[in-house]
C-alpha cells in the first residue's frame, strides 16, 4: 500500500506542477519558467523547516509567496515577449534559477554538523515528514489536499468572470483588448497564480524526497511542467489531472512490465497522443 | 508381472516423492535496482548482470540455508529507476512492497542521498516514520552517504585511502615529480568532491604542491581555455576529476595542445569501458585506482559469470556480486525464516546482521566494514593500455 | 590582453558549432513558424548513423562517415516532419511542440539503446591541425566548422532565393492558403524543408562530435539551448544571424567562463538573451515583418 500512497504523492505534486503551467497557458503563454517557481518554493520550504525549525503549514506558505512574488516580476518582462521567445525567455529564466541554486551556498551548524543547502552538492536531510512520524498515507492526504485546493480554485476560476478572461486573452488578444479586458492585470495576475501553486507544489516535493539539488530542476522538469497540460487538454483542470496519472502512473510505473522497452515508447506514446488528439486528452477540437 | 507392477509403483512414488522435493523449493527474493536509461545505462545492465550471475552460482551450489535447516533459491528481479530521485524512492517503496528482503542499488548517487532520506535514520526510533528496508549499495559512491540512515549499507571503495596510496606510490616511484595540477567537474557532486576533498589533500600530503585547477561542467564541450591554463602552469601530474564524456574532451585537447604531462591520473569511477570506448589513444598511459581487476582466480571466475549474462566486470558491478555473497552469508548466520509471513523480521535480520559485519569477502582480498557503515576495500591501480586497463601495480 | 583575445578566438570559433545547428532552427521557424525541438537530438542521431559506416568498413576515412551522417540526417528529418508536422493541424501549435518534444526523448532513447550510453570516439578531420597567428592559436577544424557553415549559409540563401522550390518556400512561409490557391502543394515543400534542414542537421550532428571529439547523448540538451537561445539573438529566420549568433554566443560565454568561472558562465548567457530580448527582441536581423 506504502508504494501506492507514495505514487499518489508524486501524482500529486505533478499536477501541482502541471496546474501551475496550465493557468499560465490558458491565457496564450507558453511558459518553461514553472520549474524556476517549482524551485524557488522548494528551497524556501526547505529551509524555512530544517534551518528556522518551522512547521510545514506556515514554510508551505512562505514558499506559495515567494513563487507569487518571483512569477509576478517575471510577468511583466514577459508580457513584452510573444510566442517562441518567450518559451525561449522563459526557459532562460528556468535555467537562471537553475543556476543560481547551482552557485548558492546557505549553511548553519545544527549540533555538529551543518545543514542548509551547498551549492552543487545540494540541500539534503529535509526531513519534516519522517521525523515527526508521518506516516505515507498521512502525507499523501496532506498533498492532495493542496491539490484539491487548487483544482477547486482553479475550476472556480473557469467558472467566473476571471476565467473567461484569461481564456478570451488566450484566445484572441486584440478581440480581448476590443472589448475592454487590461491584457497586463490578466497576464500577470495568471503567471502570479501559477507561481503560488509552483511555489508550494516545490515546497511539498522538497519534503517527500528529503534532498534537493540544483540538477533536481532542470530543462527536463520545465518540459514536463507544460507537458501535463497540453497533453490532457485545456477545456478544464481534470485534464491536466489525467495526463500527470497517464504519464506518471501508466508510462512510468505501467509500463515498468515491459522493461527495457518502456524507455522507448514513452517518447513514441507521446507523439502518437498528440497527433491523435493534437487538442489533449480532454481538450475541444478547435475549428482551424 | 508383479514385478512390473512394484517397478510402476515405485517409480510413482518416486516421481511423487521428487515433485514433492520441488514444490517445497522457497525462493528468497532480492531486488537489484538502478539505472538502465541514459548515459549511465551500462552500470545498470552491469549490475544486473552480475546480480543474476551471482544468484545463479549460489543457485546450483545448493541455495541459502534457512532457520529451519531447509535450502531456498535466490531470485533476483532488477527495476529501473532512470537515474531520477523521485523513481528511485517510488521503485524502494514499490520493492519494499514485495516480499524481497533487501535491494542492492542504486547507481546513481542522486538518487542514493534521496533515497536513504526517506529510511528510518535509527533502527529502533518509533517516532521516526521512515521506510524500514535494509539497502545494500553497490555503485552510488559520493562520499559519506551510508552514514544518513542505519538502514543503508555500502560496498564501494574509499576514494581517500585509494588516492593517498596512489600520491604516495608515484611519490615513492618518481620522486622527481613535484606538482600536480587538476582538473574537475564541477556540476557533479562526486568528481567535485573527489578533486576539492580527497585528490587536492592527499597528493599535498604526500610531498606534491598543487600547480592549479581548472574547472568544467559534466556537459561541457569547449575546453580550451582550461588546458590552456593546464598548459602554462605546466605541472608534472596531472589529476583530472571527471567522468569519460568529458575526461575524452580535455584529453582530445590536451593533445591538440600539445600538453604532455609526466602522469596522468584518473577518477575511479573512470576506469571503465566508457573511457577506452570514447578516445583509447589519447587515454592512453592514465593511471586510475579501483577496487576491482580480473587478478585472482575469483575474480576471473565472477568475470566470466557476468559475461555470461551478457554484462561486463568492472569496480561496479563487482561489487553487486560481492554484496550477493555477502547477503548469502548474512542470511545464513542471522537464521532468517523465508516464511511469507515473517519478511520484516527478516529485513530487520539481515539489516542486523549487515550491521554486525567487520569484514566481508571481496574480490580482491578482505575488505574491512567501518562504523558508519561504509567500506575499506582494497584496491590496485590500472593503467590504459591498448584497448584494455591492464594491472600496473597491486599494493596488497 | 593575450589572454582575452585568446579567449575570444577560442570561443568564436567555437561557435559556429553553435551557428550551425542555430541555422536548422531558424530555418524551420521561418518557414512554418514553429519550432522543431527535436532538431539537435536529430542532428546528433544523424551523426551517430554516421558511425554505422564504421561498421560496415572499419577503415573508413572520415569523410564517408560525414556523408553517412548527412544522409541520415535527411532521413532522420523527414521522419520528424511526418511525426510532428504533417498530421497535426496548423492550428495545434502547442501540439506540435509538444510532439517534437516526444521526439527527442524518443531518438534520446534510441540512441542510449543502441550505444548503451557509453561515449563513441568521432573521426576528425583536422583536429590535430593548430593555427597559429603571432601568439594566438586557431584550431583548424573549428575554421573548417565555421567555412562550411558559411557555405551552408550561401547554399541556403541561393536555395530560397534562386530556385522555385525556394520561391515555393517563401510563398508557403508567408501566406500558406494563398501559396496552396497558387497551385504550390504545401505539404511536399514543408516535407522538403525538413529534408533539408535535415542533410544539415546531419553535417552539423558530424562536425560537432568532429569538434567534442566524442559522441554521447549528453550532448543534446545543452545544443538544443544553445540552438533556441542563438536562433532568438540572431533573429527569428534568419540565417545570416543565426551565424552571427552563434560566433557572438560562442565568444561571448568563453569570456565570460575565463573572467567569472565556469559555473557562473550560464548564468551570463542567460542574461545576454535577456539583453536582447529587452532592447532587440527582433534579434541581430530582425527580418522584415510580413503582413499578418
Amino acid at each position: 500500500m506504502d508504494f501506492y500512497f507514495g505514487l499518489a504523492q508524486l501524482i500529486g505534486v505533478h499536477t501541482l506542477l502541471g496546474l501551475s503551467a496550465y493557468i499560465v497557458l490558458l491565457t496564450g503563454q507558453v511558459s518553461l519558467a514553472q520549474a524556476g517557481f517549482f524551485a524557488i518554493g522548494a528551497y524556501c520550504a526547505g529551509m524555512l523547516t530544517v534551518l528556522a525549525g518551522w512547521p510545514i503549514v506556515p514554510a508551505l506558505g512562505a514558499s506559495a509567496l515567494a513563487g507569487a512574488v518571483t512569477a509576478c516580476a517575471v510577468g511583466f518582462p514577459a508580457l513584452r515577449v510573444k510566442g517562441l521567445m518567450l518559451v525561449i525567455a522563459t526557459l532562460a529564466f528556468g535555467e537562471g534559477v537553475r543556476l543560481f541554486f547551482f552557485n548558492f551556498d546557505y549553511q548553519i551548524a545544527k549540533g555538529d554538523i551543518k545543514v542548509g543547502p551547498l551549492g552543487g552538492e545540494g540541500f539534503r536531510q529535509i526531513r519534516y515528514f519522517p521525523e515527526h512520524g508521518w506516516s505515507t498515507l498521512e502525507v499523501m492526504l496532506f498533498v492532495w489536499a493542496f491539490v484539491a485546493a487548487s483544482m477547486a480554485l482553479l475550476w472556480w476560476f473557469d467558472r467566473s468572470r476571471y476565467g473567461a478572461a484569461l481564456r478570451a486573452v488566450g484566445e484572441d488578444e486584440l478581440a480581448a483588448q476590443s472589448v475592454g479586458l487590461n491584457l497586463t492585470a490578466v497576464k500577470v495576475s495568471a503567471m502570479t497564480v501559477g507561481g503560488a501553486i509552483a511555489g508550494i507544489g516545490g515546497g511539498l516535493y522538497a519534503h517527500y524526497t528529503t534532498h534537493i539539488e540544483h540538477s533536481s530542476f532542470n530543462i527536463l522538469v520545465a518540459t514536463f511542467a507544460i507537458a501535463y497540460p497540453i497533453v490532457g487538454g485545456l477545456r478544464n483542470v481534470f485534464g491536466t489531472l489525467a495526463a500527470v496519472v497517464f504519464v506518471q502512473a501508466f508510462l512510468v510505473e505501467g509500463l515498468r512490465d515491459l522493461g527495457d522497452w518502456r524507455n522507448l515508447l514513452f517518447g513514441a506514446l507521446i507523439v502518437l497522443a498528440m497527433n491523435l488528439r493534437p487538442q489533449g486528452f480532454l481538450g475541444r477540437r478547435r475549428r482551424a | 508381472m508383479r514385478r512390473t507392477r512394484i517397478a510402476i509403483l515405485a517409480s510413482a512414488v518416486a516421481a511423487l516423492a521428487a515433485s514433492g522435493a520441488l514444490a517445497q523449493d522457497k525462493t528468497i527474493k532480492i531486488a537489484g535496482f538502478g539505472a538502465k536509461s541514459g548515459v549511465v545505462r551500462s552500470f545498470g545492465i552491469n549490475s544486473e548482470a552480475a546480480m543474476l550471475a551471482a544468484a545463479d552460482v549460489i543457485n546450483k551450489s545448493g541455495g541459502v540455508k534457512l532457520a529451519d535447516g531447509s535450502k531456498a533459491k535466490i531470485a533476483v528481479e532488477f527495476l529501473d529507476d532512470r537515474c531520477n530521485a523521485e523513481e528511485g524512492i517510488s521503485v524502494i517503496r514499490r520493492i519494499a512492497g514485495t516480499d524481497a528482503l533487501v535491494a542492492i542499488g542504486p547507481t546513481c548517487s542522486n538518487v542514493a542521498e534521496p533515497l536513504f532520506g526517506i529510511l528510518q535514520k535509527k533502527v529502533d526510533d518509533k517516532g521516526d516514520s521512515g521506510l524500514q528496508f535494509p539497502v545494500f549499495t553497490d555503485v552510488a559512491i559520493k562520499v559519506g552517504l551510508a552514514k544518513i540512515s542505519e538502514w543503508a549499507f555500502r560496498n564501494v571503495p574509499n576514494e581517500m585511502t585509494m588516492y593517498s596510496s596512489v600520491f604516495y606510490w608515484l611519490h615513492q616511484k618518481n620522486p622527481q615529480l613535484k606538482t600536480v595540477y587538476g582538473g574537475v567537474e564541477e556540476d557533479f557532486a562526486h568528481s567535485r568532491a573527489s578533486w576539492h576533498v580527497i585528490m587536492k589533500d592527499r597528493a599535498q600530503a604526500n610531498g606534491f604542491s598543487i600547480a592549479g585547477e581548472s574547472k568544467w561542467l559534466l556537459n561541457d564541450t569547449n575546453f580550451a581555455t582550461q588546458v590552456r591554463e593546464m598548459k602554462k602552469a605546466n605541472a608534472d601530474v596531472v589529476a583530472i576529476a571527471a567522468h569519460p564524456f568529458t575526461t575524452c574532451g580535455v584529453l582530445k585537447e590536451m593533445a591538440r595542445q600539445g600538453v604532455k604531462p609526466k602522469v596522468l591520473v584518473g577518477l575511479t569511477s573512470s576506469s571503465s569501458m566508457e573511457t577506452l570506448q570514447g578516445c583509447a589513444k589519447q587515454a592512453q598511459g592514465i593511471i586510475i585506482p579501483t577496487s576491482f581487476a580480473p587478478v585472482s582466480k575469483d575474480g576471473k571466475f565472477a568475470a566470466q559469470q557476468t559475461a555470461r549474462f551478457k554484462g561486463s566486470a568492472d569496480l561496479h558491478s563487482m561489487a553487486a556480486w560481492e554484496n550477493m555473497f555477502i547477503l548469502r552469508q548474512v542470511m545464513e548466520s542471522e537464521k532468517i525464516s523465508g516464511k511469507p509471513g515473517d519478511v520484516q523480521a527478516d529485513r530487520r535480520r539481515i539489516r542486523d546482521g549487515l550491521a554486525k559485519l567487520k569484514t566481508t569477502n571481496g574480490l580482491l582480498g578482505v575488505t574491512k566494514r567501518t562504523d558508519d557503515r561504509e567500506a575499506d576495500k582494497p584496491y590496485l591501480f590500472v593503467q590504459a593500455k591498448g584497448n584494455d586497463w591492464v594491472v600496473l601495480h597491486n599494493p596488497l | 590582453m593575450l589572454d582575452f583575445i585568446q579567449s575570444v578566438t577560442d570561443g568564436v570559433l567555437f561557435g559556429a558549432t553553435y551557428a550551425l545547428i542555430g541555422i536548422g532552427f531558424t530555418l524551420v521557424f521561418g518557414v512554418m513558424h514553429k519550432i522543431n525541438m527535436a532538431y539537435a537530438a536529430a542532428s546528433i542521431g544523424g551523426a551517430y548513423a554516421g558511425l554505422l559506416v564504421l561498421k560496415v568498413t572499419a577503415a573508413a576515412p572520415p569523410s564517408l562517415v560525414f556523408l553517412g551522417a548527412f544522409v541520415a540526417g535527411g532521413a532522420i528529418g523527414y521522419f520528424v516532419y511526418l511525426t510532428c508536422f504533417h498530421f497535426i493541424p496548423l492550428a495545434s501549435p502547442l501540439a506540435t511542440l509538444m510532439s517534437t518534444v516526444g521526439m527527442l526523448l524518443l531518438i534520446d532513447e534510441i540512441i542510449v539503446h543502441a550505444t548503451d550510453g557509453m561515449p563513441q570516439n568521432y573521426p576528425a578531420m583536422f583536429d590535430d591541425v593548430m593555427l597559429r597567428a603571432g601568439e594566438l592559436t586557431m584550431r583548424g577544424d573549428l575554421l573548417l566548422v565555421f567555412a562550411i557553415s558559411v557555405l551552408c549559409m550561401i547554399g541556403l540563401l541561393a536555395l530560397l532565393y534562386r530556385t522555385r522550390l525556394g520561391l515555393a518556400t517563401r510563398a508557403v512561409s508567408q501566406q500558406a492558403v494563398a501559396a496552396q490557391l497558387c497551385g504550390i502543394r504545401v505539404g511536399r515543400v514543408n516535407a522538403t524543408t525538413f529534408v533539408i534542414t535535415g542533410l544539415l542537421g546531419g553535417i552539423a550532428g558530424a562536425l560537432i562530435g568532429a569538434s567534442v571529439g566524442t559522441l554521447s547523448p549528453l550532448l543534446t540538451t545543452p545544443l538544443t539551448v544553445k540552438g533556441l537561445i542563438v536562433t532568438v539573438i540572431g533573429g527569428l529566420g534568419s540565417i545570416p544571424g543565426a551565424i552571427v549568433a552563434g560566433l557572438l554566443v560562442g565568444g561571448f560565454e568563453n569570456v565570460l567562463q575565463q573572467f567569472r568561472g565556469v559555473t557562473e558562465r550560464d548564468l551570463y548567457v542567460m542574461l545576454l538573451l535577456f539583453a536582447f530580448l529587452i532592447f532587440r527582441p527582433g534579434g541581430i536581423f530582425a527580418p522584415g515583418s510580413g503582413r499578418d
